[in-house]
Parts: structure tokens; C-alpha cells; sequence
């Protein structure tokens, strides 16, 4: 009984410390896309407090507000996640004269096609799916095709989400990543048969460190998570398959429900400014879509062929787009099976 | 407090008969489609898995926790402390535990290097990513589960009945299975159910340690509420597995012929 | 025979702690990877330095300690009326929240919450956190408890009641004493399945209740971080220390 008592005594003077009573901002954000002292440096010049919550798929954030009383002020969808988003009225229109650096983005990004004059979203990184690999392999992968390599059975994984997969599969007979047609889904099935008695596993960012150790020798992986594999050894090489890849785009939002829409604009504009976007996208590792941050960039950086690519390599991007509700149950269905071949 | 347990499984029983939103989530028409796509080969097969799975995971925990109950129950008043030396490890998140065991498998992990230094193998052993693994984690991750109601019974035990038994000339192993097990019945009932349901709907595990190479039902249905979002689906999926495990439950139950609790 | 178990039960200890203790080590390690570089203190700074992770701390202490306060009384008082008297209503109820998939209950009570929450224009929070984790830990409680009840002499209650105590004191003077074990054991387990669980509070959870494993889970997922071996290896000494610290005080009140 006594310990219990101890435990509580413990519990209430650690909670008796450690409260802050400032206004507050609530943010969530993909998880390592923030470089760590932006928060700090806003709380401080705004006088506030932001909370900031991490989440790992679209759909987590959407269950997450979804309520439309969760208490969120600012979330980060994906592009494609903007018109459902719409469509539950869980978005604030974005009103651009309280924005003062939203000219600094380049300009392709300043009419997409998911949201035209951006009245609800404003674009914050962009990313893609491709090959990262260890440079001992001889010829090294510059296709999706090299990861149906018997060769390197056990030494392969993909990423563990059914856009991705599907994309690959898809790109690598050469049709587009966002296909409806069920035939063309289907071919794209027996691809990953095929390939699953090769992989190691279907693993998301975490193969990362398996990528570095040199127990993975190629992986479907992410531009930024290559990148960041790419800083720890030298060993480490990223390509954008010849076939054609999986380019997807994150946006920053206000939702319907903040009471604090005044804060979350100065907060919008803050991440919008050029040396707070180029302190981002370095610490994290990504790709901004803010051009004035893009100058401020050491060289080397700027350069870098993983997260900024030369038109040429851009040209054979494909953007996600959201799916019919037929396609995703189907898409879905074919993924189970896949899963539990 | 019986309202936040039995409202939310309204909930679900409300989801289950609605349809699809464009979106995620759910809307009507009133439909019981969602139920009519679990008649699907695929379903049952990957409802097999996850029974021998987790009953695989059951019986090792049994196995595994019954001796070490029994040791604590006979450590005196070092009872309580062995009993928290037991938990301890679970206060540390479980995701942490996971990643430490990932740690341990690997190619380039710990196990895989001693026995390569020791020249036992040459190339690194497969530990990672495969059933194995799977069932290690969760008979690692569950195994408290086991061992708490095992000594909560074993700890009230008459040893008395035990020491009859060894007057009477029976052998210690004799007494272990004539006299103990039998008493212990309802500490291992208790330990089965709290082993076992929690494996079945479990996702985290399988899909870290198996690599997400598996479907399990716990991964089915997690997967129906996020990646798929195909909430009435995910909802007859779980409404159907909790009625099939609360069948087994019964029947197990009647050939018993007691209680379960 | 007892030599045997001594053995088995150091080998069952080993298995446990064995990879907690690498995590301990190599939180020490000066190196971010998996080799060992040397002897640095870097990653304890890390993690004091961050004040999400204390804030965090202190959140879980404070929901496991009192959804396990709760639940423990209820669901010690659900066990015993469940032995008096069964109810097969109770019972099943109990044994449907154990069956339900963690994402079912998750998901089904967060739009429960919602729903009620349009009316009363609250917001999610630790009481909601705190409601969640008493709803689902009670039926672990009913569990551990009534497997223990069953192996009290129901004649020992009916004996006090003849020699005229009243059902209360039927119940705190024989029957609670012989299940005290028992409901030390539910506690524990109680909050253990709080302190640990995620996928149900990163979904109830409101925004001022981010809780240890929902930072930790957000922190592994972004890759290797020696920060959380840190962590977890204070968390695992320190809880180890309060351990031994209330067996002594324990031993030094029974002596």
C-alpha cells in the first residue's frame, strides 16, 4: 500500500511543476519537418506558446480533427488531402493579404491544380518516392526494375503503404500512378507478387538505419529520409527511377474550428518567411517550395541532385491525386492480398 | 462508467450498417454490404493466422509464465519486489521494447554479430521479419499478462494439499501435474484470455517484427480505419471477431462447466 | 526442484531484461548508431533539455496513476459482486471490452466523445484520456481479481455475517484482506496497460494530453534516436529505484 501512496506523492508534486499559462497555438505537423529551434524562435517573437503534435499519415490527422471540435489550430495535409478536407468543411479560407511572404513561393506553386488562386491551403514542402541504395552494388539501381533484382533476394524492401507500392508497379509498366482502370491495377498486382518472395520487408522511414548499417542494399524510400541516410555514410546513393516516379506535395492549413485565426496567419506568414523556410528545409532534410529560401541555401545544398533534381529528372515526377471511393476500396482489397501472400 | 463501455460498441454496430463516406467515415443509406464482403476466402485465411499465431503466443506464455509464478509465489517476502521486477520492463513504452528487440535481431544486430564472431554461422541468421520474430514480441510484450493472474492463484494456494501430496508419496512432478495444475485452473483460464484476445487484435508487433509481410486480423482492421478508410468494413470486421471470440469463450466455458471468471 | 525454478526464474529475468540493458548501454554511447564510440552523457542532456518529453512524463504519471486508482476500485468491486452474484449482462459487457480490437475502441470512443461534445461544447483533454484508460483497463482488473476470489471460501463471508457483521464489514474484514494480493496484482496490471497504451490515446487525446508513448512513438518513427534509450533507460532506473525504495520502506514497517 505504501508504494502506492509513494507513487502518488511522486506523481503530484512532478505535476504541481511545469504548467504555463501563455495564449497558445496548436499545432501537428508530419513527423522530422520543422527545423528544431523555428518553434522556439516563434513562441518568443510572437509571445506565445504553440504546442506542437506530430502525426505519420494523412488519414491519422483526419481522424484526429476530424470531430471538428479537436482544438487544432494548424495542420499540414497533403495536397490531395485538401478536397476531402473541403468537402467535410473543415477549412478556413485562407485570406492572402494577411500573408505578406506567400509571393516567395515559386511560381508553379502559387496555382496548383488541387486548390487554383490557393484559397485554402498554402504550400509548404514537397517530396518523392525513388531508390535509395548502397553504392557497393555494381551496376547500381536506376530503375524500379532493379528491385525485382533476384540477385539481391533479402537485401530489398518497399515502402509499407499501398499508394507507393502500387506506383511503383504501376510506373514500372509504364502506366500512370494514378490509374482507375482496374485491368491496369491488376498487372500492378502480379508485379508485387512477383517481387515479394525478394523483399525483406514492407517498412517506412524506420528502414533507415538498416539502409546505413548495410543490412538493406536497395529500398523504395523517400527523398528526405534518403537524404538524411545519404548525411550519415558516404555510401549511400539515391536515384530517380527511369521509369517514372510518385511526387507528392504538403500544404500548410488553417482549420474552421481555431478560435485563435489571428495567431495561426502570423504563424503561417513566420513558416512562409524566407530564412525560416530555408532553416526548415535544411535541418529536415526536404524540399521547400518557397524560391527565396531556395538562395538562401549553401551551394552544396542547393544543388543536391536527392532533393532539389534537375528539370530533366522532375519532368518524369507524377503528382498523387485523390482516388474515386471505388478505386481505393479496390486498390485496398488487392493490397491485402498482396500482404498476405 | 458501463455507458462509456457499452456506448461506444453501439457506435460500432451503427458504423458496421452504414456506408462508405467519398471520403472516410460514414454516411447512409443503412446497408449491411460491409458484412457481406467478409464471405471472402481471403478473410478466412487470414483469420487462421492470426488464431495459430496467437495461440502459438498463448501457449508459450503459459509455459513460460507458470514457473516463474510459481517461483515468485514461493519467494517469501521477496514476493512483491520479484512481482514489480516483473512489470518493470513494461513501463517502458512498448514501443521502445520492440525497437530494442529489432536491435537485437538484426543482420548487423547483436546476436547475429556474437555468433558470427564466434564463427557459429558465417552468414548473418534470418532472425528478423518472419513469424518468429512475431511470436517472440508478443509473447515478450505479453507475458506480464501471464504471470500476474498465474501467481495471483498459485499465491493463495493451500500448501498444505501440496505437502499431503508429497506424505502421500507422490513425486514433486507428480504434485506439479496431480495437484497444482488442477488448482491453478483458473489462474491459467484468467492468463489464456488475457494473452490471447489481446494477441488477436494486435497490429503494432506483427507489423514491426514480421516486416509488414503478414496481414493479421489486428492489421486488417487497423487498416480499414486509417489507410483504407473503410470505417463500416473495419466495423463488421471487429463486430465479427469479437462475436466469434465471445463464442469460443462460451463453449470453452460449457465444457469447463463453471464460470470462466 | 527449487534450485531448478531458482535457475529457470533468473534465465525468465534474463529474458526480460536483456534488451533493456543493451538500450541502457548504448544510451551512453557517444555515436548515434549502433557502434559503440565511447562514453558520453550527451543523450541524458538531450532528453532533459526537451521539454515535450518531461511534459509528457508528468502527463502519463498523472493519467496512469489515476485511471489505475479508479479502476481498481471499480473494477474490484465489479469482481465481487460478480462472485456474489452473477450477472451474465455484467460479465459479457466485461468480456467485450477485452475482445475489442484496440482501433475499434479507439476510434468508436473518440466519436462517442465527439458526439456528446457537440452538445456540452467541451474539448478533448486528460479527462477524456482518463476516462478512456478507466474504461478499458477495469475489465483487466475484473479478471485478475475474480481469478483470485475464486479461490476464497465464500463460507468465511457467511460465517462473519452470522457472528453479526454487516456486509461491509463482512467484506473489508475477511473477504478484502484475503484478495489484497490479488488486487495489488490488478492494480499493477491496470497501470501497466495505461502507462503503456498508445493506439487508444493518441486518438482520445486532446491537445494538452500527449502522453509518453505517443512522444516516444512520434520520436522512433522518425529513425534511430538515442534519445528515447535514454529515456527509456531513466524511466526503467528510475522506476527500479522507487521499487526498492518502497520494499524497504515496506519491510522497515512490517519489522
Amino acid at each position: 500500500m505504501r508504494r502506492r501512496y509513494f507513487l502518488l506523492g511522486a506523481g503530484a508534486s512532478l505535476a504541481g511543476c511545469a504548467r504555463d499559462y501563455r495564449p497558445r497555438l496548436n499545432v501537428m505537423n508530419w513527423s522530422a519537418y520543422i527545423a528544431p529551434d523555428s518553434i522556439p524562435k516563434f513562441e518568443a517573437e510572437a509571445g506565445v506558446r504553440v504546442r506542437y503534435a506530430i502525426y505519420e499519415s494523412n488519414e491519422e490527422m483526419l481522424a484526429r480533427v476530424g470531430g471538428g471540435n479537436s482544438g487544432w489550430d494548424v495542420v499540414f495535409p497533403s495536397s490531395f488531402f485538401i478536397k476531402p478536407m473541403i468537402g467535410e468543411e473543415l477549412l478556413a479560407p485562407i485570406d492572402h493579404s494577411r500573408l505578406s511572404h506567400l509571393d516567395h513561393l515559386d511560381a508553379p506553386f502559387r496555382h496548383p491544380s488541387y486548390d487554383p488562386g490557393l484559397q485554402w491551403s498554402v504550400p509548404y514542402m514537397t517530396g518523392a518516392a525513388g531508390i535509395v541504395f548502397n553504392r557497393s552494388l555494381t551496376p547500381v539501381p536506376s530503375r524500379w526494375s532493379d528491385l525485382w533484382n533476384p540477385a539481391l533476394k533479402g537485401r530489398i524492401t518497399m515502402l509499407d503503404d499501398p499508394t507507393d507500392v502500387f506506383g511503383a508497379c504501376l510506373k514500372r509498366l509504364g502506366k500512370s500512378i494514378n490509374t482507375e482502370r482496374e485491368d491496369e491495377l491488376r498487372a500492378a498486382q502480379r508485379e508485387a507478387f512477383q517481387q515479394k518472395p525478394l523483399l525483406r520487408a514492407y517498412i517506412n522511414a524506420e528502414v533507415r538505419d538498416q539502409v546505413v548499417s548495410g543490412d538493406v542494399l536497395a529500398a523504395q524510400m523517400w527523398n528526405t529520409t534518403a537524404q538524411q541516410a545519404m548525411d550519415e555514410s558516404p555510401a549511400i546513393g539515391y536515384v530517380y527511377p527511369a521509369e517514372g516516379y510518385c511526387a507528392y506535395l504538403d500544404t500548410m492549413v488553417i482549420l474552421r474550428e481555431s478560435r485563435r485565426q489571428e495567431l495561426a496567419y502570423r504563424f503561417l506568414d513566420f513558416m512562409l518567411r524566407p530564412s525560416v523556410a530555408a532553416a526548415n528545409a535544411l535541418t529536415a532534410r526536404t524540399t521547400t517550395t518557397n524560391a527565396a529560401a531556395r538562395r538562401l541555401f549553401p551551394p552544396a545544398f542547393r544543388d543536391n541532385p536527392t532533393l532539389y533534381p534537375p528539370p530533366e529528372v522532375t519532368a518524369r515526377g507524377e503528382w498523387e491525386l485523390a482516388l474515386s471511393p471505388a478505386t481505393v476500396l479496390l486498390r485496398d482489397r488487392l493490397w491485402t492480398e498482396i500482404k498476405s501472400a | 462508467m458501463l455507458l462509456l463501455m457499452i456506448a461506444p460498441l453501439g457506435i460500432v454496430c451503427a458504423y458496421s450498417l452504414l456506408t462508405r463516406g467519398p471520403y472516410g467515415g460514414v454516411m447512409r443509406p443503412w446497408s449491411i454490404g460491409a458484412y457481406g464482403r467478409l464471405a471472402d476466402p481471403l478473410y478466412a485465411t487470414i483469420l487462421v493466422r492470426s488464431f495459430w499465431i496467437s495461440g502459438v503466443t498463448t501457449t508459450l506464455c503459459l509455459v513460460l509464465a507458470f514457473p516463474l509464478a510459481l517461483f515468485i509465489s514461493r519467494s517469501g517476502r521477496r514476493k512483491n519486489l520479484y512481482l514489480s521486477l516483473v512489470i518493470l520492463p513494461f513501463w517502458t513504452s512498448f514501443l521502445i521494447r520492440t525497437y530494442a528487440w529489432m536491435f537485437l535481431l538484426r543482420d548487423t544486430g547483436l546476436i547475429n554479430t556474437v555468433l558470427q564472431t564466434l564463427h557459429v554461422v558465417r552468414q548473418p541468421l534470418p532472425l528478423l521479419y518472419n513469424d518468429g520474430a512475431v511470436i517472440l514480441g508478443l509473447v515478450y510484450a505479453y507475458l506480464p499478462f501471464a504471470v500476474l493472474p498465474l501467481y495471483a492463484t498459485i499465491e493463495r494456494m493451500d500448501v498444505t494439499l501440496l505437502e499431503a501430496a508429497a506424505d502421500l508419496g507422490a513425486r514433486p512432478w507428480q504434485t506439479m501435474l496431480r495437484v497444482m495444475l488442477p488448482l491453478a485452473a483458473p489462474g491459467f483460464i484468467a492468463a489464456g484470455v488475457l494473452v490471447f484476445i489481446p494477441c488477436l487484435g494486435s497490429y503494432l508487433t506483427p507489423d514491426l517484427l514480421g516486416g509488414g509481410k503478414t496481414v493479421l486480423i489486428g492489421n486488417l482492421i487497423q487498416n480499414q480505419f486509417t489507410t483504407a478508410r473503410d470505417w463500416p468494413f473495419g466495423a463488421a470486421a471487429s463486430l465479427a471477431l469479437m462475436a466469434l471470440v465471445m463464442v469460443l469463450l462460451a463453449v470453452a466455458l460449457r465444457r469447463r462447466r463453471e464460470a470462466l471468471l | 526442484m527449487k534450485r531448478w525454478l531458482s535457475v529457470y526464474a533468473a534465465a525468465a529475468f534474463g529474458f526480460l531484461y536483456l534488451p533493456l540493458l543493451i538500450l541502457s548501454a548504448f544510451s551512453f554511447n557517444r555515436s548515434k548508431f549502433t557502434v559503440w564510440e565511447g562514453f558520453s552523457l550527451h543523450w541524458y542532456q538531450a532528453a532533459f533539455a526537451d521539454t515535450e518529453l518531461s511534459e509528457a512524463t508528468v502527463n502519463s504519471l498523472v493519467i496512469a496513476l489515476t485511471a489505475t486508482v479508479i479502476s481498481t476500485i471499480i473494477g474490484t468491486f465489479c469482481a465481487y459482486g460478480l462472485w456474489k452474484k452473477n450477472s451474465r449482462a455484467l460479465l459479457g459487457s466485461l468480456y467485450l471490452t477485452l475482445v475489442t480490437p484496440e482501433i475499434v475502441t479507439g476510434i468508436s470512443l473518440l466519436a462517442f466523445y465527439q458526439a456528446i461534445f457537440r452538445f456540452l461544447h467541451a474539448r478533448l483533454g486528460m479527462h477524456t484520456v482518463i476516462l478512456a484508460h478507466v474504461a478499458f483497463s477495469i475489465a483487466y482488473v475484473v479478471v485478475v481479481v475474480m481469478a483470485r476470489l475464486r479461490t476464497v471460501d465464500p463460507r468465511l463471508e457467511e460465517a462473519a455475517l452470522d457472528l453479526g457483521a454487516n456486509e461491509w464489514q463482512a467484506f473489508r474484514e475477511v473477504t478484502l484482506p484475503a484478495i489484497l494480493p490479488g488486487v495489488a496484482a490488478a492494480a499493477l496490471l491496470a497501470f501497466t496497460v495505461s502507462f503503456d497504451d498508445y493506439v487508444i490515446t493518441s486518438l482520445v487525446a486532446g491537445v494538452d494530453s500527449e502522453t509518453l508513448p505517443m512522444v516516444i512513438y512520434a520520436i522512433a518513427r522518425r529513425g534511430v534516436n538515442p534519445v528515447i534509450n535514454s529515456l527509456s533507460a531513466m524511466i526503467f532506473f528510475g522506476f527500479g529505484a522507487l521499487i526498492l525504495i518502497s520494499q524497504r520502506l515496506e519491510h522497515r514497517g512490517s519489522a
